[in-house]
């Protein structure tokens, strides 16, 4: 006859109210905010880990007198300390056709590329969690071989390092932006939903009910409807994110010198932030208003 | 138990509805408020109900000086009386059931514990078979019924009903009437806002008339 649980005190609004849809598509863009700042935070360790550790040593032509002997002579003796520093495991030059690979985007294959005098190189690595003293080193390959640059990339980390914390503030700048925005929307709403059943807030109110009871009526609801909301948009982010990475693995990649916008299986759960912190915003942010507005009433 | 001194009302800045209001209501009694309309009786009964407060004088309610109260001891105090409202008040997209169960719930008692005791009462009513209807669905007559279960239900301590008989026919009045009597008898102090002098003449309860806001004759209860 009647319903075995107790009826909502406040009527339910059925389907999807635009308050909803704002919160799917709020929820989608944090998603992909904090998305971006996942994979930049992973991208810039990856490239720190791929050129910490790795030193190259660059031997450049002598400005006077015939460059073979001596670019060799210098090679050989810049091989020799880096060989006797602790700490480097392994350092070897690198061939002629290596280094006519590394030039050929500049100067192309042409013939006359094969009578320039080219530089050496030389790459080493430094076993992991070793400080190697590279000024020192620096020095010690100047005095061995004067035409010898010494690059440990330090310059190239900062300013990828640089980059990625531009990025990963910009995307921890949108969601604080996008919190904002969703607290004031929330805010709105249950005000206008406070305005709309003001005859049955009056009555409980009236009837005694706690300030918390009532409010407790309205942040449940909102709670709900924003977890739910911020899940359909952060799992469709997820499901770009997903796509994404199969597009990649299809060896489809748009833009070849950026990162891939793709996320791992283990950061997508991250995502999840995106739903709960929704419904914990709109969980406050609703009670506080119905608070504000029965302190008002007698 | 309700102790009004000097109480003056005005909404805004408009006159003053109720001037120099003074009276007692004892613990147990049972009262009628009458008055012509404009008189100022759902004013007064909004003051005791802690609807809005007194523009001056002093309201005592169960005890509490209402000036000097704290506001967070008003819900408790609210919790202790039962109102039927001029115009009913019902939640339209709760049940009849519901409604009438709502201070129940407020009091946090849970379903199973009243079940019982609201659907006697919806059926003492004359409400049996119309325990699932939504307000909108019921007469006016009915909706008050409804009104009325809900206002006693929770065995208040203090019941004041606005033209609790205004649209239903004598019988069902006269019905409603022994409900309030009822209840009086179990201890609750009743006041009841009425223009039906049929049904102040068959009663000997204590009358007090408010006329252009100020209480100007008081008939003792009758022997
Ligand atoms: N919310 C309000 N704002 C301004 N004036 C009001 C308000 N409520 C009532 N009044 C005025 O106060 C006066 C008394 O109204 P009240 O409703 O108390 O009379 P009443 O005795 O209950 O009348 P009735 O028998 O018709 O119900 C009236 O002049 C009315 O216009
Ligand atoms: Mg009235």
């Amino acid at each position: 006859m009647t319903a075995r649980r107790p009826a909502h005190i406040m009527p339910r609004e059925k389907g999807t109210t635009p308050l909803d849809l704002v919160i799917a598509v709020m929820a989608f863009l944090a998603a992909l905010a904090l998305g971006a700042s996942l994979v930049a935070n992973r991208t810039a360790d990856s490239w720190r880990a791929g050129l910490a550790g790795r030193i190259s040593v660059q031997v450049l032509p002598p400005d006077k007198g015939p460059p073979e002997p001596a670019l060799s002579r210098e090679t050989a003796a810049a091989l020799a300390i880096l060989q006797n520093t602790d700490g480097i495991v392994h350092a070897a030059p690198l061939s002629q056709g290596e280094i006519l690979k590394l030039v050929e985007p500049w100067l192309g294959q042409s013939a006359l590329v094969a009578d320039l005098p080219l530089p050496r190189m030389i790459d080493a690595t430094i076993m992991p969690g070793v400080r190697v003293d590279i000024p020192a080193l620096a020095r010690k390959l100047k005095a061995a071989a004067p035409d010898s640059v010494l690059d440990d990339h330090s310059h190239w980390i900062a300013r990828l390092r640089g980059l990625a914390d531009t990025v990963i503030w910009s995307a921890y700048a949108i969601l604080a932006l996008i919190a904002v925005a969703t607290a004031a929307i929330v805010a709105f709403a249950t005000r206008a939903s406070l305005e709309a059943h003001h005859e049955i807030v009056a009555l409980l109110h009236q009837m005694g009910a706690h300030a918390r009871f009532i409010a407790s009526a309205f942040d449940r609801h909102y709670l709900l409807a924003t977890l739910g909301a911020a899940a359909a948009g952060a799992g469709l982010a997820a499901a770009l994110f997903l796509i994404a990475g199969s597009l990649e693995y299809a060896g489809v990649q748009p833009v070849s010198f950026l990162p891939p916008l793709t996320l791992h299986a283990l950061e997508i759960p991250w995502l999840a932030a995106v739903p709960l912190g929704a419904g914990a915003i709109a969980w406050v942010t609703a009670r506080l208003s119905v608070l504000a507005a029965l302190r008002e009433i007698y | 138990m309700v102790r009004f001194e000097n109480v003056g009302m005005r909404y805004g800045p408009g006159p003053e509805v109720l001037r120099d209001v003074t009276f007692v209501l004892e613990a147990g009694s049972f009262t009628f408020l009458t008055g012509p309309s404009g008189a100022g009786k759902t004013t007064l009964l909004k003051l005791m109900l802690l609807a809005e407060p007194p523009s001056r004088g002093l309201i005592t309610l169960f005890g509490h000086d209402l000036a000097t109260a704290r506001r967070g001891a008003f819900p408790a105090l609210r919790r202790r009386i039962g109102v039927v409202f001029q115009d009913f008040r019902l939640l339209d997209h709760l049940s009849a059931f519901e409604n009438v169960a709502l201070p129940l719930r407020l009091a946090g008692r849970r379903e199973e514990d009243y079940r019982q005791d609201v659907e006697e009462l919806l059926t003492w009513v004359g409400l049996g078979d119309r325990m699932a209807a939504p307000p909108p669905t019921l007469s006016g007559g009915e909706q008050q019924r409804v009104a009325i279960a809900r206002a006693v239900v929770a065995r208040p301590d203090l019941l004041l009903a606005d033209e609790p008989t205004g649209n239903v026919d004598s019988e069902i009045g006269q019905r409603l009437i022994r409900l309030f009597s009822e209840l009086n008898r179990l201890g609750t102090t009743v006041l009841i806002a009425t223009h039906d002098r049929s049904l102040i003449e068959k009663s000997r309860a204590k009358e007090m008339r408010l006329v252009d806001g100020r209480l100007v004759e008081l008939r003792a209860q009758r022997p």
